[in-house]
């Protein structure tokens, strides 16, 4: 999962990031209004978590312009004005949450997983793929009862196509979901983390299928 | 407080002179009604003297004096007034009357004479006048005396008066009663503009309509808007102050918040790099909250009147010494000089002062890169004393110098660290002491210099 973040403290930027980072997340940080502008039509995000008060365009003109090139990604605003009519303003504006500072962060990292969960169609907070199951509250997979230790990277492929499972998720969207703006994107490199994914899963009865020139589809496999 | 009143006031001013002037028309009218009464009392008597005088004749018995009842009667007034004659001859024969009736002196022997004394007790008036009587031998004069009790004469100089009196009264209490209620009404505007302002809401800044208010009291009611409208603006202002330093307040907190639940989650590695920047981030809060405090006491101080005379040049070196360790790990290059000569020649209050130098030295290390300088100056000139913060960071180009001392205003995303008050509050103390500030490059077109000057009269303090 792949999250902007846009704050004009750089160091609140950057901590948040780290404390997602942590969770397994992908995390940009921009600290303008005019840099989030341009990463959000430059780039595919899974959230947004929006300041409003940022010193050149504003949170929420970035929010309008982003709404009105027809996004539905989910937008959670972060804001130090907790005032209702910001509130009110910021939703009618087209955010889907809305936290004011200081915010715990349990509850932020709630609210972007339930922004996801509604984002991704999701009835329950595990998603289940035969004896493959990813827990989005914990953002940990298990197979069975055993945990599956994975790295940031691999962990967002796996999480890509869990929650696509039986469907074909392209290389390119893979690529744009691992990779953040700080990173060398190396499409070449999803090749890797998927032959790491196999092997991690190897027994569970769980395939990742390659479909050259398409992608790849997660299923289980059919026992002959 | 009723010597306050404006009741009272009014009806006390009126009701004396009114008095005044009535005491005097009755001063006048009794005098007048004693007069008429007077002239009545003269003109009976002279009347009846002439009856008598007329019927004064030589008969058979020599001179004799008939008094006819008429000459008597016409005193009858109903008063119950007596009336005394007394006839008598020059050489002195009584011819008719009471002998003992007193005979007034005569100035001008051929005019009446009219004399006011006492008979029997009473007090009484009196006309004596002269008739020739023709005799065989020769033409001697008698002497009529005519008195009256003034019994009739007061009582009707006091009708008179009494009468005129109590219009006067009358007239007196009219004005009262007419002041009273004119009061009553020309003040009820006033008292109900008094009880609009009792009602008022504390956050309603509206203002009063002057509505039926005399043209008088109008100024009244504009000065109150004028004063509501200046009250409204401050208030206003303090308002987005405290919903600013809120707002600065929350991201550094959330901050600490992230910090320390991140620190909470880490290893032991990490969780000593958290602990650092969550000390660095209090730090930074303590900052901000110092800053809020004495932009608070620089407020203050523009109603306090207890300047006192300061050493500028020590107070600025006081402070640098204090700063320059920082300032060397900074990585700068400090240095002071002061060309003058007097050492308490700005007046000023001394916490607000050392604010300002402590503020401008700061700003000066923060901004400026390792390797650069930080060069403080107090000059005494022609104009007053200029205490100079020069420094070779990055400046402020000019199009920016203005808005930099807006509260809470942060030129750049670099600035993020910063309170953002540093200079409002710099600015806030310079308006206080009456001193000017400017903000320019350094000769050679980079870095800044602030320059504060404190003129050299006694700073008025802004209302």
């Amino acid at each position: 999962m792949r999250l902007l973040l846009v704050e004009d403290n750089a160091q609140l930027a950057e901590w948040l990031a780290r404390t997602l980072r942590r969770q397994k997340y992908s995390v940009d940080f921009v600290t303008s209004g005019d840099d989030a502008d341009h990463v959000l039509q430059t780039e595919d995000y899974a959230l947004v978590v929006l300041d409003l008060g940022l010193p050149d365009t504003s949170g929420l003109e970035v929010l309008k312009r982003l709404r009105g090139r027809g996004s539905t990604v989910p937008v959670i605003i972060l804001t130090a004005n907790d005032s209702l009519d910001a509130r009110v303003e910021g939703l009618n504006s087209g955010a889907d949450d809305y936290l004011a500072k200081p915010f715990e962060i349990a509850e932020l990292e709630a609210r972007i997983r339930a922004q996801l969960r509604r984002a991704n169609a999701l009835q329950s907070p595990v998603v289940q793929c035969g004896a493959l199951a990813f827990d989005s509250n914990t953002r940990r997979f298990t197979v069975g009862t055993e945990e599956l230790t994975l790295t940031r990277r691999e962990h967002a492929v796996l999480e890509r196509l869990v929650l696509r499972a039986g469907a074909t998720v392209s290389k390119a969207s893979l690529t744009n979901t691992v990779f953040s703006l700080d990173d060398e994107a190396n499409p070449n490199a999803i090749e890797i983390y998927v032959h790491r994914l196999r092997k991690k899963l190897a027994g569970s009865g769980i395939e990742i299928v390659t479909l050259r020139g398409l992608g790849y589809v997660l299923k289980q496999t059919v026992v002959a | 407080m009723w010597r306050r009143s404006l009741r009272f006031q009014l009806v006390i001013g009126l009701l004396l002179p009114l008095s005044a002037v009535a005491l005097l028309q009755l001063a006048v009218a009794y005098q007048t009604a004693h007069a008429i009464a007077g002239r009545v009392t003269d003109t009976l008597l002279l009347a009846s003297a002439r009856s008598i005088a007329e019927h004064v004749s030589f008969g058979e018995g020599g001179i004799e004096a008939v008094v006819p009842p008429s000459a008597l009667g016409i005193f009858d007034l109903g008063y119950g007034d007596r009336v005394f004659y007394r006839v008598e001859t020059s050489e002195g024969r009584l011819l008719a009357g009471y002998p003992e009736l007193p005979v007034p002196t005569r100035r001008t022997p051929s005019d009446p004479e009219y004399v006011n004394t006492a008979f029997h007790g009473e007090a009484i008036r009196m006309v004596s006048v002269t008739q020739p009587i023709a005799t065989p031998a020769k033409t001697i004069e008698s002497t009529i005396v005519v008195a009256e009790t003034t019994r009739g004469e007061t009582a009707m100089s006091g009708a008179l008066w009494r009468q005129n009196g109590g219009q006067q009264m009358l007239l007196v209490l009219v004005a009262l009663l007419v002041v009273w209620f004119s009061l009553r009404r020309g003040l009820a505007p006033v008292l109900r503009l008094s009880e609009e302002v009792g009602a008022r809401e504390p956050d309603d800044y509206r203002a009063f309509s002057a509505g039926a208010l005399q043209t008088e009291l109008r100024p009244l009611v504009t000065s109150l808007n004028a004063h509501m409208e200046r009250l409204r603006k401050q208030m206003d202002a303090q308002r987005r102050f405290t919903a600013n330093a809120a707002h600065q307040l929350r991201t550094p907190l959330a901050l600490l918040r992230t910090q320390a639940s991140y620190a909470l989650r880490a290893g032991d590695g990490e969780r000593q790099e958290a602990a650092r920047a969550i000390q660095s981030t209090t730090n930074q809060l303590a900052r901000m909250v110092n800053q809020l405090l004495s932009l608070a006491r620089s407020e203050r101080a523009r109603e306090a009147t207890r300047f006192e005379p300061i050493d500028l040049v020590a107070m600025t070196r006081e402070i640098l010494e204090e700063q320059a360790p920082r300032a060397l790990e900074h990585g700068l290059d400090v240095s002071f000089d002061s060309t003058s000569s007097q050492t308490d020649g700005v007046l000023g209050d001394r916490a607000s002062l050392r604010d300002l130098v402590s503020n401008l030295v700061d700003n000066a290390i923060r901004y400026t890169p390792a390797g650069g300088s930080l060069a403080v100056n107090v000059d005494e000139s022609d104009d007053g004393w200029h205490l100079l913060v020069g420094d070779t960071g990055p400046g402020i180009p000019p199009e920016d110098r203005a808005m930099v001392f807006e509260r809470f205003y942060r030129r750049q995303e670099r600035d993020a660290e910063g309170s953002g008050l540093g200079l409002a509050i710099v600015k806030e103390i310079v308006e206080t002491h009456g001193a000017t500030i400017a903000l320019r490059a350094q000769p050679e077109g980079t870095g800044l210099v602030v320059d504060v000057c404190f003129a050299r009269r006694v700073p008025e303090l802004r209302s």
